[in-house]
């Protein structure tokens, strides 16, 4: 603008002299691309970078679909009263979701619509829109879910607890503007998005998602999985989702639950026969489950059929002494007629769909991956930028810091704290950040020595510019290319570190995860039930190898000598 | 060279506290204290009577004094394992256990905190006088004196402890009773400092109640504080011979890494049992690694950018994606199943251990008699470790033989190669004694990056093949919240793999000359 008032108008006009930009424009020459854009192209160009940027959508989106692809709850529920008339419809795969689950799938699907439609926005600054806006309700709904466990028990105002109640819909409003204005304040000084007034619509559609996803379910639910006793009486017609099962939908646990008042048929099975044999039978295997045992106190027995049922699993019970997992299956298929919904992939010892636990496990993953190695790349920028900066003693201190937490395997660290402090999610992403960033401090240390000495540096130091401005806006950017290579290895090393932890049984107890399904895939007498450690094996296998290959292309996209090369 | 290993071992030293006070205040974060966690262990019995699992608790904090702040114990524990010491000088009893000076014993905190009006209690330990008569006394004597007042005293002292929890208890009923509701703390915890804050009402029952015990307790702490007064006494007149060399107050010795919380074994010594085995796992791997990655890195150097590097390059690249609980799982679940590997004929593996139950009958060396072929010691245990020993090895073979490769391709474009070219070597002796020669160097230092990833990876390995290594035993103590042990593992692991990193230094200088540290 200021140049449009020096100028005078008619050199706008008419061009007096040809740059050499218009020359070259004139020559065909295109403009060259920015670093970034050109380093995504030179990456998007290999087919093994293709196939893991394929993968790791794969599990994004199962990550963020997860709820309405495998749950126990159904998705579309209608009620009928006694003479069969329609009482309502209702949706319990939504009165279900959790906070997260609701914001990520709205932001998710939202989020790829704006990125996808054709706007008068360049894709660049729609996805720091986005990205703003997960950092953003991420924190908020975090926060809320670490209250909500936390906090619950130790209530002063016992407004948390109020809460509860599903019409305290003002307190629920109330509480979540108390958790997502903060973030909102904090978010309008970030400047990921710019101008300020699309940061500000961005904040505020933002935060309203967030307070509207506390809301929607706040304490944890009790899930009741009784909709197919109920289906089966009729009282409930239901549609479920493509896998009908939640990972820790226990089928036999429920029905004990359900049957404790009163005797009836159900019961009696249930007791002589499932609870008997279900240690017997173990996880069952995918290509056996048609006839799936806990589906056998649902059968519509009569009398006789009880009669013989008994008789049969007396004589099985005489036959054999110390039944092999062949007989006990046999018998089962013997006594059973009835199938139920099928396990694609079988189940685990507690009836538990190994499919659904395979695809809720895909979350636990994948934000443990992003935001632990987000955490990890944060303070080594911080504390790698600080020595590389100042040198002389803060460097020699701050270096012992980084051989401290070099000097033991990573892993080991990781066991102790995780076998210490309480088991969460959130834990879990702390700690594998806190004990990885070593590596990001040691890259933003070199390069910073090295950009110290650089006259732009220095020119900026004598103009007096804050310390602040300095460090991260004219050093950071060009230090900062090797981390943000190492991040995509550094989210590989955190799966890898995941597995393992969960393996171990250090891992939240209440969140599906593929360590944990390796884990229980050696049962007690030392039976293999392969299912269980094939198919999660494979998952991690995959991710980790995905995240591998685009680091290595990203390496490869940054690395000096192939521009050279291409000369 | 002697001055630069003297330098870095020094600086160990910082790292070494660092680390383990890391570790400490790691474990000293977990929630409910250690002695909660503890119960399950040794105590588990005893949990019946008044006070149950507070007192019980109560007993196991002042045993292994968990009871002071976090810094406190740390410092107690950095002192046993500083070699140079400020205590007593510890006595060694015939079956060489480290015995030290009585630990001193405090008034319970209501007593001390001159509220209770109690007459009784001498708040001063140290100006108790022993009644031990030492006069005379010949060497075996004192022996037998020193075993039977330092057992006087552990009695006395767990007597004591005991009586101080239910005094707390009765003061919880005391402060509920009068109504001081700020000064409970829990059932069986009192906040002193706040009850003490009003005057001590002598009305109520629950008052009269608490001033019973209490002087119950004072008269308790009395006798105990005799019977300490008696043990240093007896321990003064050195009834045992005494260990390390100096002064008391200044002396030298070997460190006292502690017994562990949850089995009654000295941690070095279960550590020293372990290190071995974990040590064996990871030596047993890194010729492993080399044999595999070094000749794969040389062939995709020299057919660079065929489709060997690339199926080379992939392949160790798709090894280090692979979990290693995963793998190790699977391993056992088909290679190790008698089953599955029958179909092929072959024999299965063992699912976990380093020998058969029969080992220590074996001969070492395999023989053959006329029962047939009997495998020894030697390759019952190799037999034994082939599984475990490739678990720990396949994900190192992607980073060597990556590093292979490059140092040979910028070998490949040295003067030096072009120069033996251009005077006729035959092109495989290039490669093998210009380029292959000095692309060795930096793989010398490569079990630097190696090694630590192994040692944690062999923490999986030995949970999920049961070998008893040092990795079982952390996983063991964490789930059993044994410090001891923890700090120990914690310790040596960690002057393993620092004094690992040294040799690598060291053995990069020796072999290239041009790399000096002076």
């Amino acid at each position: 603008m200021s140049a449009d008032r020096n100028q005078p108008a008619a050199s706008r006009e008419a061009p007096v002299s040809v740059s050499g930009v218009m020359a070259m424009t004139g020559l065909h020459a295109r403009a060259s691309k920015p670093f970034w854009a050109d380093a995504w192209d030179h990456v998007t160009s290999k087919l093994a970078a293709r196939l893991a940027l394929v993968w790791i959508s794969i599990v994004v989106a199962l990550a963020i679909l997860a709820p309405v692809i495998a749950s126990g709850h159904p998705l579309v529920l209608r009620e009928f009263g006694p003479s069969g008339e329609l009482l309502g419809v209702s949706s319990p795969l939504f009165d279900n979701l959790r906070p997260g689950e609701l914001f990520g799938l709205v932001l998710g699907l939202l989020g790829l619509v704006f990125f996808v439609l054709p706007l008068p926005l360049s894709r660049q600054s729609r996805l720091a829109m986005i990205f703003a806006a997960t950092l953003q309700g991420g924190l908020t709904i975090l926060i809320a879910s670490i209250l909500e466990l936390n906090a619950l028990s130790r209530d002063p105002w016992g407004w948390l607890e109020a809460m509860r109640d599903p019409d305290a819909l003002g307190l629920k409003l109330t509480a979540g503007f108390v958790f997502a204005g903060p973030f909102a304040l904090l978010a309008i000084v970030v400047p990921i998005v710019n101008p300020l007034p699309r940061r500000i619509v961005v904040i505020t559609l933002t935060a309203l998602l967030a307070v509207v996803s506390i809301g929607h379910t706040w304490g944890e639910p009790d899930p009741v999985f009784d909709y197919r006793e109920r289906e089966r009486t009729g009282e409930i017609q239901a549609v479920y989702t493509l896998v009908p099962f939640s990972p820790f939908e226990r089928q036999l646990d429920r029905d004990a639950r359900n049957r404790s008042e009163g005797t009836s048929l159900d019961e009696t099975l249930a007791k002589r026969v499932v609870t008997p044999l279900r240690p017997l039978v173990g996880p069952l295997p995918p290509d056996q489950l048609d006839r799936v045992p806990p589906e056998l106190d649902r059968l519509p027995l009569d009398a006789d059929q009880i009669d013989e049922f008994e008789a049969a699993y007396a004589e099985w019970r005489a036959q054999a002494e110390s039944p092999t997992r062949a007989d006990v299956q046999r018998a089962l298929e013997r006594i059973m007629g009835g199938s139920g919904a099928r396990y694609w992939l079988g189940t685990d010892g507690q009836g538990q769909d190994v499919l659904a636990h395979l695809i809720h496990a895909c979350r636990l993953s994948i934000s443990i991956g992003l935001i632990s190695t987000g955490i990890a790349v944060t303070i080594g920028i911080i504390i790698g930028s600080l020595m590389g900066y100042f040198g002389g003693l803060v460097d020699l201190l701050l270096y012992r810091l980084v051989e401290i937490v070099q000097g033991v395997p990573v892993l080991f660290l990781l066991i102790i704290a995780a076998g210490v402090l309480p088991k969460n999610v959130y834990v879990m992403m702390a700690i594998i950040g806190c004990f990885g960033w070593t590596g990001d401090a040691r890259f933003i240390r070199a390069e910073f020595l090295k950009l110290r000495k650089m006259d732009f540096v220095q020119s900026a130091q004598a103009v007096g510019l804050p310390l602040r401005s300095i460090l991260f806006k004219h050093m950071l950017p060009n230090g900062i290319t090797p981390v943000l290579v190492n991040a995509s290895f550094a989210i590989a090393a955190a799966i890898l570190f995941e597995s393992a932890l969960s393996f171990l049984g250090l891992g939240p107890p209440d969140q599906a995860s593929w360590g944990k399904l390796i884990a229980s895939a050696i049962g007690e007498a030392g039976v293999f039930y392969h299912w269980l450690a094939v198919y999660p094996t494979l998952a991690i296998f995959l991710t980790v190898l995905s995240f591998v290959l685009l680091g290595e292309a990203f390496r490869d996209a940054i690395d000096p000598k192939r521009k050279k090369a291409r000369v | 060279m002697l001055n630069y290993i003297a330098r870095r071992l020094l600086l160990m030293i910082p790292t070494l506290f660092g680390i383990t006070f890391m570790v400490f205040m790691i474990i000293a974060l977990s929630p409910g204290g250690l002695a909660a966690g503890l119960q399950l262990g040794p105590g588990a019995t005893q949990t019946q009577g008044e006070g149950g699992a507070a007192v019980v608790e109560a007993y196991l904090e002042d045993r292994y004094g968990l009871n002071d702040p976090a810094p406190v114990q740390y410092l107690r524990w950095l002192s046993r394992i500083s070699p140079i010491k400020f205590t007593k000088r510890d006595q060694e009893s015939p079956d060489g256990q480290r015995l030290s000076a009585p630990r001193p014993i405090n008034p319970p905190e209501l007593v001390r905190a001159d509220w209770l009006p109690i007459e009784t209690v001498t708040l001063d330990a140290g100006s108790i006088e022993p009644t031990v008569e030492l006069e005379g006394l010949g060497t075996d004597e004192l022996a037998g004196l020193y075993k039977r007042v330092r057992s006087e005293y552990a009695n006395a002292r767990g007597q004591f402890i005991r009586a101080s929890k239910l005094l707390e208890i009765r003061a919880v009923d005391y402060a509920e009773a009068v109504g001081i509701e700020a000064a409970i703390e829990s059932e069986t915890e009192v906040r002193v400092e706040r009850l003490v804050r009003t005057p001590f009402d002598a009305g109520s029952a629950a008052a009269a109640e608490l001033l019973v015990v209490g002087e119950d307790t004072a008269r308790i702490f009395n006798a105990a504080a005799r019977a300490r007064a008696n043990e240093m006494a007896v321990f003064d007149a050195h009834p045992l011979p005494r260990m390390g060399i100096g002064v008391d107050g200044l002396w030298l010795g070997a460190p006292d890494l502690g017994q562990s919380f949850t089995r009654s074994q000295d941690v070095l010594e279960l550590i020293g049992d372990r290190l071995p085995v974990t040590m064996l796992l990871n030596v047993l791997a890194i010729p492993v690694i080399y044999c595999i990655a070094i000749p794969a890195g040389v062939l995709a150097a020299t057919r660079r950018d065929t489709l060997i590097d690339t199926v080379i390059g992939a392949f160790f690249v798709a090894l280090w994606a692979l979990p290693r609980v995963g793998v190790g799982v699977l391993a056992i679940g088909y290679l190790a199943d008698s089953n599955w590997m029958s179909q092929f004929g072959l024999p299965h593996l063992p699912t976990g251990g380093l020998h058969s139950d029969d080992a220590n009958e074996m001969l070492f060396l395999p023989s053959s008699g006329e029962d047939g072929f009997r495998p020894g010691y030697l390759l019952d245990m190799a037999w034994h470790l082939a599984l475990p020993v490739l678990c720990v090895a396949y994900s190192g073979f992607a980073v060597l033989s990556k590093q292979t490769r490059a140092a040979m391709l910028e070998n490949f474009n040295a003067d030096f190669v072009r120069t033996a070219r251009a005077k006729g070597v035959a092109p495989g002796d290039v490669t093998l004694y210009h380029v292959f020669r000095n692309s060795l160097l930096p793989l010398i230092t490569m079990f630097v990056t190696i090694f630590p990833a192994m040692f944690a990876g062999s923490i999986i390995i030995e949970e999920i093949f049961s070998i008893e290594g040092m990795g079982k035993l952390a996983i063991d103590a964490i789930r059993r919240r044994d410090r001891e042990v923890l700090l120990g593992v914690t310790l040596i692991t960690t002057i393993v793999n620092l004094l690992a990193l040294l040799l690598a230094d060291i053995l990069y200088a020796i072999a290239d000359p041009r790399v000096s540290y002076d």
